[in-house]
C-alpha cells in the first residue's frame, strides 16, 4: 500500500519510471523511531492513551502540545514545549500562563494545529486531544510519537498523561497530590459552610449560559461543594438561556460568575441587564451577596492543573480561608 | 357589495380576536407557571413583590409586543414584495435580506465593535437594502424578466454568498461567533422594549403607510399597462414599495435577526381570505403574522424548557414545509 | 466537439479553440499537482519534493510533502472538480446559471448528518464515520427532494424550487444543533460548515478518485442529452431524449459528486456555483466541454483556495471555504452581470 501511496503522485508528475527501486527502509517512519539518538538509548516505555498505545523513549525533551489544558500541564510541569497552541481569547498565550511560555511558538489553532510547522519543528512528543485530533492522529503520528488525551476538561487524565509521556509521574503525582491537599485543607476550614450549593455563569452577548459539569464543575465537586439539581449532570456541558425568566435554573447558595474573556460592551450590557433583573435579585445567592466575579481562563477556558489551582485560590480568597 | 364587506370584517375581527388570544397566551405560557388572572393583575395592579408580575411585565410583555410587531412587519414587507414582483415565492428571507443584514452587522461588531443599537440598525438596514437590490437586479436581468424561479434562485444564491461570508468571519473569530448565536439564529426572547422603541414610529408609519396603498397595489398587481394607462405613476409606486419593504423587513432583521418564512406563508393564508384586494389582504396579513410569530415563540419556549428553540428555526421548520407545498403547487400566479 | 466526451486524450484535435482551452486547463491542473507540493511557508524545490516522495527528503520535508502538501493538493483538487462537475450538470438539468448543491439542499443534507453526528455522537463513535454520515444525510435528502419534485415526472422548476425550500429546514435544524451544543462542539461543527481540506489524507484521494474517474466520464456520455435539455423538455423529447430517465441519472451522479466531496472537504460553499461560470466563459455554452472544463475550473479553484487557507496567515491553518467565497463571489456578481443576456 505504502508502495502504491508513492507511486500515484509520481505519476501525476510523469516521472513514474524514475524512481521505484529505493523505497525499502523508509517504511518505518510512522511506526516508531528506532534510529532517533536524540533522547539516549534509555528505557522504552508504553504509554495508554485515549486511541491506543503509544512507545516513548526516554525523556521526551521537544515537546508540542496541542490543547490548552496540555499548555498549562506542560507549564506546571515546569516544561516549556517547543510549539503550543493559540489560546481562545487574550491570545497568543493566556496571561496567567506567559511567564512560563514566554518563548514558546504557536503552531496554529487547537482546531486545526498547522502540521507542516509541527513536522519542521521535530518534536520528540506530540500531546493532542480526542476532542480535536481523532482526525489527525496518524498524520500526527508520523511527525512523532502522539498520545491523545481524553475531551479537554478532563484536566487529571491530561495531568496523569503526560506525566506517563514525559518520564515525569512522580512530579504529576505530587502536582494532583498538592491539589488534594489544597481542596482537603479548604473543606477541612470551611468546616459545616460544606456543602455548599454552588452554580456557574456566564455572559454572552445576547444570552447566559449555565456551567453543568465541565472544568469548573469537576474542581468544584473536589472542592466540596454540591450542584443544584440537574447541574452535576458529568454528560451535559450546560445549557443556553435567552430569556430572562429562566434566571432561577442558577439559583444556588454561591455563584460563580465569568463574563467571556472578550469583555466587549455588548457583554457588558447583557450582564448588566440580566443582573439588574428582578428575578436575578431574588436568588439566594444574590440576597446573601454571593456572587463572584471570576475569570474565564482559569474557571473554564486553561483546563489545566495551573488553572484549577487558580481556582482553588479564588476559592480560599473568597470564602476568606486562612492557606497553610 | 356590503354582504361582502360585512364578511371581510368579520374576518378582520377575527383576526383581531385572533391576535388578543395569541398575546394573551405569549403572557400566560413559559416556565414560570402564570394564571389569566396573575397576568391581568400585574397591568392592573403592579405588585414589585410578586415574581408572577415582574416576570409579565418585564420578560412575557416585551417579547409578545416583539414579536407580534416583527410579525406584522414581515408580513406585510413579504405581501408587499410578493405583489412588486407579481411572486408568490417573494419574501424578505428569500430575497437574502436577512442574511445581508446578518452579514453587516456581524461586521460591524467584529470589526468595528459597533454596539450602540443606533449602529446596529444602521448596518442591519444598508445589509438588507443592498441585499435586496442585488437580487432584484439579478433577478430581472436577463430575457424573460423577473420569474418566480430566477428571483428565488439569485435570492437563494446572494443569501449563500452573505452567508459564507459571515461563517468566514466568525469561524476565524470563535469568541465572535459565541456572542451572536441566538441573533444568528433569529429569536425574540431577551430582546427588551428599549430595542424596539426607537424603531417604533418607522415601523408604524411603515404599516399605516402600507394599509393605505392597498388599492394603488391592486392596480399593480392587474399589470402594469392598465396601471398606466389610469394614470399612475407606476415607478414612483414601485420605489415607495421598494423602501417600505426595506424598513419593514430590516427592521425586524435588526430586533429579532434571521427569522424567515413569516413573510412567505402569511401573505398567502391572508389572499385565502381576501382574495387578490390588497385593500384587504394587506391588514390581514399584519394581523396573521402577529398572531403566527406570537403564537409561534410560545411554542418555542415550551419544547425544551428551560432552554429555547430560537424562533427562526420554528419558523423555518412551519415555513419551509410550506414553500415546497406552494411550490409542488405551481408558482404560475399570484 | 461531440466526440470529446469518449475521445481519448491523444486523437482530440487542437484546431478548435474549445479543445486549446481543454488542453490549457488540463496542463495547469498538472501544473498545480506539481507545484502544490513545492508551495508553501517553506517552499521546496522540484528536486526536493521528488527526494521526498522517493523517501529520501530532508528534515521534515517528507512529512510535509507526502502528508500535508500532496494530499491536500490532490484532494483540493479532486473535491474541486466533484463540486465543479456537480454544479454544471446540476445548472444543466435546472436550465439555470444560478443552481448548485449548495443551494438545493444537497450540501445541507450533508451538513445536518454531519453536525448532528458531531454534536451527538462526539467522543463515543470513531471520527471515521463522518464521512459517510455526510454522504447518506446528501443521499437522503437529495431524494427526497426528488420525490417531493415528482409529479408526473420531474421539472427543473419544482427541483429548484423544493431543494431551496428543503434547503431552508436543513439549515434551521443544523443552526438549532448549534445553539444548543457545547462550545467545543459549536467550533468543530463550524468548521466542518466553512469546509476545509486541512488534515486530508491518502485515503480521501482514494475515496475521491475513483468516484470522479468515473462519474465525470459518465456525465460526459450524457452531455447530449443535456444540451437537448436546454431547448425544454417538449422539444427534448421531440429529439428522442428520453428525459426522465437521463434527468434522474444526472441529477444522481450531481447529488454522489457533491455528496462525496463534501464528505471529505465539509460543506465548501461556492466552488459548484462557480466553477460552472467560469468554464462557460471560457469555453461556450455546450455541455461537453462545459462540464470537462468544470471539473479543471473547480479543482484548480479549490486548489488556490487552500493553498492561500495553509500560507496566508500561517502558522494558522484557516479554512479553505474562507477563501472560496471571498474570492469567488465577487467575481460570480461579475460573470452574472456580464452573462446577463444569457439567461
Amino acid at each position: 500500500m505504502k508502495t502504491l501511496v508513492r507511486m500515484i503522485p509520481l505519476l501525476f508528475l510523469l516521472l513514474a519510471a524514475a524512481c521505484g527501486t529505493e523505497e525499502d527502509e523508509t517504511s518505518g517512519e510512522a511506526s516508531g523511531s528506532e534510529g532517533d539518538g536524540g533522547s539516549g538509548a534509555e528505557e522504552t516505555r508504553t504509554v495508554e492513551h485515549a486511541m491506543g498505545e503509544t512507545e516513548i523513549e526516554g525523556t521526551p525533551e521537544k515537546v508540542v502540545t496541542l490543547y490548552q489544558g496540555a499548555n498549562d500541564t506542560a507549564a506546571a510541569l515546569g516544561i516549556e514545549p517547543i510549539g503550543i497552541v493559540e489560546s481562545w481569547t487574550e491570545q497568543p498565550v493566556y496571561k496567567y500562563l506567559r511567564d512560563d511560555l514566554e518563548g514558546t511558538e504557536i503552531v496554529g489553532q487547537e482546531t486545526q494545529p498547522n502540521l507542516e510547522k509541527i513536522a519542521e519543528m521535530d518534536p520528540d512528543v506530540i500531546i493532542s486531544t480526542i476532542t480535536r485530533h481523532e482526525d489527525i492522529y496518524e498524520d500526527l503520528s508520523a511527525i512523532a510519537p502522539t498520545v491523545v488525551g481524553q475531551e479537554v476538561y478532563e484536566w487529571k487524565e491530561t495531568l496523569g498523561l503526560m506525566g506517563r509521556t514525559l518520564d515525569m509521574q512522580d512530579e504529576a503525582d505530587q502536582l494532583l497530590a498538592d491539589y488534594n491537599e489544597r481542596v482537603d485543607t479548604f473543606k477541612e476550614k470551611m468546616g459545616d459552610e460544606l456543602p455548599m450549593e454552588a452554580s456557574i455563569t456566564n455572559f454572552r452577548a445576547d444570552h447566559a449560559r449555565i456551567f453543568y459539569m465541565g472544568f469548573a464543575g469537576r474542581v468544584l465537586d473536589d472542592a466540596g461543594f454540591e450542584r443544584p439539581e440537574g447541574h452535576a449532570n458529568p454528560d451535559e456541558w450546560g445549557i443556553k438561556l435567552s430569556s430572562k425568566e429562566s434566571i432561577p435554573e442558577a439559583d444556588a447558595e454561591v455563584i460563580f460568575n465569568f463574563n467571556s474573556g472578550t469583555e466587549t460592551e455588548q457583554i457588558e450590557q447583557t450582564y448588566e441587564e440580566w443582573t439588574s433583573h428582578p428575578l436575578w435579585q431574588e436568588l439566594e445567592a444574590v440576597q446573601n451577596d454571593q456572587v463572584h466575579m471570576v475569570k474565564e481562563e482559569t474557571w473554564n477556558a486553561g483546563g489545566g492543573v495551573i488553572a484549577a489551582n487558580r481556582m482553588v485560590d479564588d476559592l480560599y480568597e473568597i470564602f476568606d480561608v486562612e492557606e497553610e | 357589495m356590503t354582504v361582502l364587506q360585512d364578511r371581510k370584517g368579520f374576518v378582520l375581527l377575527l383576526l383581531c380576536t385572533g391576535l388578543l388570544l395569541a398575546f394573551a397566551a405569549s403572557l400566560v405560557f413559559g416556565q414560570t407557571p402564570i394564571t389569566m388572572e396573575q397576568a391581568a393583575q400585574s397591568f392592573l395592579s403592579y405588585n414589585d413583590d410578586s415574581t408572577e408580575h415582574i416576570v409579565v411585565r418585564s420578560d412575557r410583555l416585551p417579547r409578545a409586543v416583539i414579536a407580534s410587531v416583527t410579525g406584522a412587519s414581515l408580513a406585510v414587507a413579504g405581501a408587499l414584495m410578493q405583489a412588486l414582483t407579481r411572486n408568490p415565492l417573494a419574501s424578505p428571507s428569500i430575497f437574502g435580506i436577512n442574511q445581508g443584514a446578518i452579514f453587516t452587522v456581524v461586521i460591524g461588531v467584529v470589526f468595528f465593535s459597533a454596539s450602540s443599537l443606533l449602529s446596529l440598525m444602521g448596518l442591519a438596514f444598508a445589509g438588507a437594502a443592498v441585499a435586496a437590490v442585488i437580487v432584484y437586479f439579478l433577478g430581472s436581468i436577463g430575457r424573460d424578466g423577473l420569474t418566480p424561479v430566477k428571483i428565488v434562485l439569485a435570492g437563494a444564491a446572494i443569501s449563500a454568498l452573505f452567508q459564507s461570508y459571515t461563517q468566514g468571519i466568525l469561524v476565524l473569530d470563535e469568541a465572535g461567533l459565541q456572542d451572536v448565536l441566538f441573533w444568528l439564529a433569529g429569536s425574540v426572547s431577551g430582546r427588551t422594549l428599549e430595542m424596539l422603541l426607537p424603531l417604533l414610529p418607522f415601523i408604524i408609519t411603515a404599516l399605516a403607510a402600507s394599509l393605505l396603498i392597498g388599492r394603488a397595489v391592486n392596480l399593480l398587481v392587474t399589470g402594469d399597462d392598465i396601471a398606466k394607462g389610469m394614470g399612475q405613476h407606476v415607478a414612483a409606486l414601485k420605489a415607495f414599495m421598494g423602501v417600505l419593504i426595506v424598513f419593514l423587513a430590516g427592521s425586524s432583521v435588526a430586533v429579532i435577526g434571521a427569522v424567515g418564512f413569516i413573510g412567505l406563508v402569511i401573505p398567502h393564508i391572508a389572499r385565502f381570505f381576501a382574495g387578490n384586494d390588497y385593500r384587504w389582504l394587506l391588514p390581514y396579513a399584519a394581523l396573521l403574522g402577529a398572531v403566527l410569530l406570537t403564537a409561534a415563540d410560545v411554542v418555542a419556549r415550551l419544547l425544551i424548557m428551560p432552554q429555547e428553540v430560537p424562533i427562526g428555526v420554528m419558523t423555518a421548520i412551519i415555513g419551509g414545509p410550506f414553500f415546497v407545498f406552494i411550490a409542488r403547487k405551481g408558482v404560475s400566479s399570484v | 466537439m461531440k466526440r470529446l466526451g469518449n475521445a481519448p486524450l491523444g486523437t482530440f484535435s487542437l484546431k478548435t479553440r474549445t479543445n486549446r482551452v481543454l488542453l490549457l486547463l488540463f496542463l495547469a491542473a498538472v501544473a498545480a499537482c506539481m507545484l502544490g507540493p513545492s508551495l508553501g511557508n517553506t517552499m521546496l524545490s522540484p528536486l526536493e519534493v521528488i527526494r521526498a516522495m522517493a523517501g529520501d527528503g530532508e528534515g521534515a520535508n517528507e512529512f510535509i510533502v507526502m502528508n500535508s502538501r500532496m494530499p491536500r493538493t490532490l484532494v483540493s483538487i479532486l473535491v474541486g472538480a466533484a463540486l465543479g462537475v456537480s454544479g454544471a450538470l446540476l445548472q444543466g438539468v435546472v436550465r439555470n446559471p444560478l443552481a448548485a448543491p449548495d443551494i438545493i439542499g444537497v450540501t445541507g443534507g450533508a451538513s445536518v448528518a454531519a453536525v448532528a453526528f458531531l454534536t451527538y455522537t462526539s467522543g463515543s463513535v470513531s471520527i471515521g464515520w463522518l464521512p459517510g454520515a455526510a454522504v447518506t444525510g446528501a443521499l437522503v435528502v437529495a431524494s427526497l427532494t426528488y420525490s417531493l419534485a415528482w409529479k408526473k415526472g420531474v421539472t427543473p422548476i419544482r427541483l429548484v424550487l423544493i431543494g431551496i425550500g428543503i434547503a431552508a429546514v436543513m439549515s434551521a435544524l443544523t443552526t438549532f444543533m448549534i445553539v444548543v451544543s457545547s462550545k467545543v462542539t459549536a467550533s468543530s461543527a463550524y468548521l466542518w460548515l466553512t469546509g476545509s481540506i486541512y488534515g486530508a489524507s491518502w485515503e480521501d484521494i482514494f475515496a475521491m478518485l475513483p468516484v470522479v474517474l468515473v462519474l465525470t466520464p459518465a456525465a460526459l456520455l450524457l452531455a447530449g442529452s443535456l444540451n437537448a435539455q436546454q431547448f425544454g423538455d417538449d422539444t427534448a423529447s421531440g429529439l428522442g431524449v428520453r428525459i426522465q430517465v437521463h434527468r434522474f441519472i444526472l441529477l444522481f451522479i450531481s447529488v454522489v459528486l457533491a455528496g462525496t466531496a463534501v464528505a471529505a472537504a465539509g460543506a465548501i460553499g461556492f466552488v459548484g456555483l462557480i466553477a460552472p461560470h467560469i468554464a462557460r466563459t471560457l469555453i461556450g455554452r455546450t455541455f461537453g466541454p462545459v462540464i470537462a472544463a468544470s471539473a479543471f475550473v473547480g479543482g484548480l479553484l479549490l486548489f488556490g483556495a487552500d493553498l492561500a487557507a495553509r500560507t496566508i496567515f500561517y502558522p494558522v491553518d484557516v479554512p479553505a471555504g474562507v477563501f472560496t467565497a471571498a474570492v469567488g463571489a465577487p467575481f460570480f456578481l461579475f460573470l452574472l452581470y456580464r452573462n446577463r443576456n444569457h439567461f
